[in-house]
């Protein structure tokens, strides 16, 4: 069966994500640290079924503390997994470091532009066809607590492949 | 091809100057509300606000409401009669160890595993986890836990530990068990040390303070007053004894936001079925191994032999040894039995704190086990040179007062 390892920044909603994808339960609060160990999940796609690991918080691949530790050792791990990584939308920059960090290793990566409701509150406008163009990757806005946009989110990971970062430097400076 | 983090950062800055723009940053009432919190000269009233207003509807609804007005009225009123009616075998060893004294009018004093172990657990307890488990729902919801982790910032650096600190440290109110694997997010090893012995020894769970304001509704200040000193003076040392180091760190402080009731129910859900699925068992089973100690007389036994020690180090009475040995199973189940033993307000006060700092519950054990036998034999050492100290420093006081 196919992996997905939901990464993200502490707090963004990774647990949210992971309890709508998959029914199961897993506590969710608003406040980073909350998911300290990994759980495992399971949901039905339309063609075929996924594993779904809800992995702690992290800023980046190298761990500063224990709970970071379990996130990276997860994603060494898997080497054929999908990720989904799932970025406060507000904060992109600080999702993107993670994100492209994953990409570098070679994984396939959906970024999940969550919170996308704090963002609009708080007057951030991001270009989603560009960044999709930029990255290459599937992009979908979503709103984690309301289930926005997850449909979206499970019909791109079947679109989803590995990018080179080169490419994405060189497409960066290409587009307006 | 891997860039190095100045290369990466580069490229997202040059992502981010593409594709995103920043509007006009409009101040909301959400984000007034958030300074209001975090800001000393407001938060600290605020937070002291919260704080009582958590204390006073967890002891009227769970204490006044559900024990007293309904469960104490339904078990000693009804129940305990009829059960000590018809359970047969009066006088025998059976009858002893599920019913109790036949001759006790409350379910504290029957001491049965279906008279005071379904009371302790059911009437006291649950009422107490569920009203304490909805509340910290709200607040961590709501987005409240990491505004009070930067007001109390300050005070916990002194104990090696920072803001952070406060969330497993609360999680610890409601359960030993999951606060020590939240103590995964503290950085280093000496606060993650530090930060789990503190709470196995003066972190009373949500079972404990249900019982305690139960049963000690007068005295409950004055040892909760103890542990929070314990907490901190204890803090204190072992943050100069303890090698390695505490790091600062920057927290990232949510916005607030609406809860969600579907969220709430369902960690209220998960949280209450975990209790009725561990622990009520071994409130049950600390109920089956006491009566049975006892029936063998080696509570006596021990009681005789260790009265020196409790009477003239602690100033307590040798019986509270039962007690002593029901807290390795659960405090809850201790602190009730305790309430049965005839003693002063103080001796009393000076035993619900030992209980409460004396060996973590069977459950928080393997939880700490399970985070590293090393650290488990040195929050051990800290345990036992914690009470000789702190409970013969209680006792000395009481002394100095006069009030033994």
């Amino acid at each position: 069966m196919k992996k997905i390892l939901l990464m993200g920044n502490p707090n963004v909603g990774k647990s949210v994500f992971f309890n709508r994808l998959t029914g199961a339960n897993v506590i969710e609060s608003n406040y980073p640290g909350t998911t300290v160990d990994y759980t495992k999940g399971y949901m039905k796609g339309d063609s075929e079924d996924f594993e779904i690991i809800d992995v702690p918080g992290t800023f980046s691949l190298e761990a500063k503390d224990k709970a970071e530790e379990v996130a990276v050792k997860m994603l060494e791990e898997e080497k054929g997994a999908l990720v989904i990584c799932v970025i406060d939308a507000s904060k992109i920059e600080r999702g993107l470091y993670l994100c492209l960090e994953i990409i570098e290793r070679g994984y396939s990566v959906v970024m999940a532009l969550n919170m996308w409701d704090v963002a609009e509150d708080k007057n951030v406008q991001i270009d989603i066809e560009k960044l999709k163009n930029i990255l290459n990757i599937p992009v979908v806005p979503t709103v984690a607590i309301s289930g926005k946009g997850f449909k979206e989110v499970v019909l791109s990971i079947k679109k989803a492949a590995s990018v080179g970062v080169k490419e994405i430097m060189e497409r960066v400076g290409e587009t307006k | 091809m891997t860039l190095t983090a100045d290369e990466r950062w580069d490229l997202i800055e040059k992502i981010s100057n593409k594709v995103v723009t920043f509007g006009k940053f409009k101040h909301t009432l959400k984000d007034a509300l958030g300074e209001l919190t975090v800001k000393p000269l407001t938060g600290i009233p605020i937070a002291i606000t919260v704080l009582y207003g958590f204390w006073s509807v967890f002891s009227s609804f769970a204490g006044t409401l559900c024990t007293d007005g309904f469960f104490v009225k339904l078990f000693d009123g009804h129940f305990l009669p009829w059960i000590q009616s018809v359970f047969p075998g009066v006088g025998g060893w059976f009858y002893y160890i599920f019913v109790g004294d036949p001759a006790a009018d409350n379910c504290f004093e029957a001491f049965g595993v279906l008279t005071s172990g379904l009371f302790v657990a059911i009437g006291v307890v649950l009422p107490a986890i569920f009203i304490f488990y909805l509340m910290m729902a709200l607040l961590e919801d709501v987005g409240y836990m990491p505004r009070l982790a930067v007001l109390v910032d300050t005070i916990f650096h002194r104990i090696g530990l920072h803001g952070y600190a406060i969330v497993p440290s609360i999680l610890a109110l409601g359960c030993n068990v999951p606060a020590v694997t939240a103590t995964r997010i503290l950085e280093t090893k000496k606060q993650r040390f530090i930060m789990m012995t503190l709470l196995a020894i003066f972190i009373p769970c949500g079972a404990q303070l249900g019982i305690m304001q139960e049963v000690i509704p007068e005295s409950i200040g004055i040892v909760l007053l103890y542990l929070i000193f314990g907490y901190f003076i204890f803090g204190f040392i072992l943050n100069k004894l303890v090698p390695g180091k505490s790091p600062e760190i920057l927290i990232d402080v949510p916005p607030y936001q609406k809860p969600m009731w579907n969220n709430i129910a369902r960690k209220l859900r998960m949280r209450l079925g975990g209790f009725l699925k561990t622990a009520v068992p071994f409130v049950l089973l600390g109920c089956v191994i006491v009566n049975i100690l006892y029936l063998a007389g080696t509570i006596d036994w021990l009681a005789k032999t260790l009265t020196p020690l409790l009477t003239g180090w602690f100033g307590v009475p040798g019986e509270t040894v039962g007690p002593l040995i029901a807290a390795f199973l659960r405090k809850d189940l201790a602190v009730a039995q305790l309430s049965t033993i005839e003693m002063s307000k103080y001796q009393m006060i000076t035993s619900v704190v030992l209980v409460s700092i004396y060996f973590p519950c069977i459950a928080t054990f393997v939880m700490l086990l399970k985070e590293g036998w090393k650290n488990l034999i040195g929050s051990f050492a800290v345990l036992v040179t914690v009470i000789f100290l702190y409970g013969g420093l209680i006792n000395l006081i009481w002394s100095l007062l006069g009030v033994q």
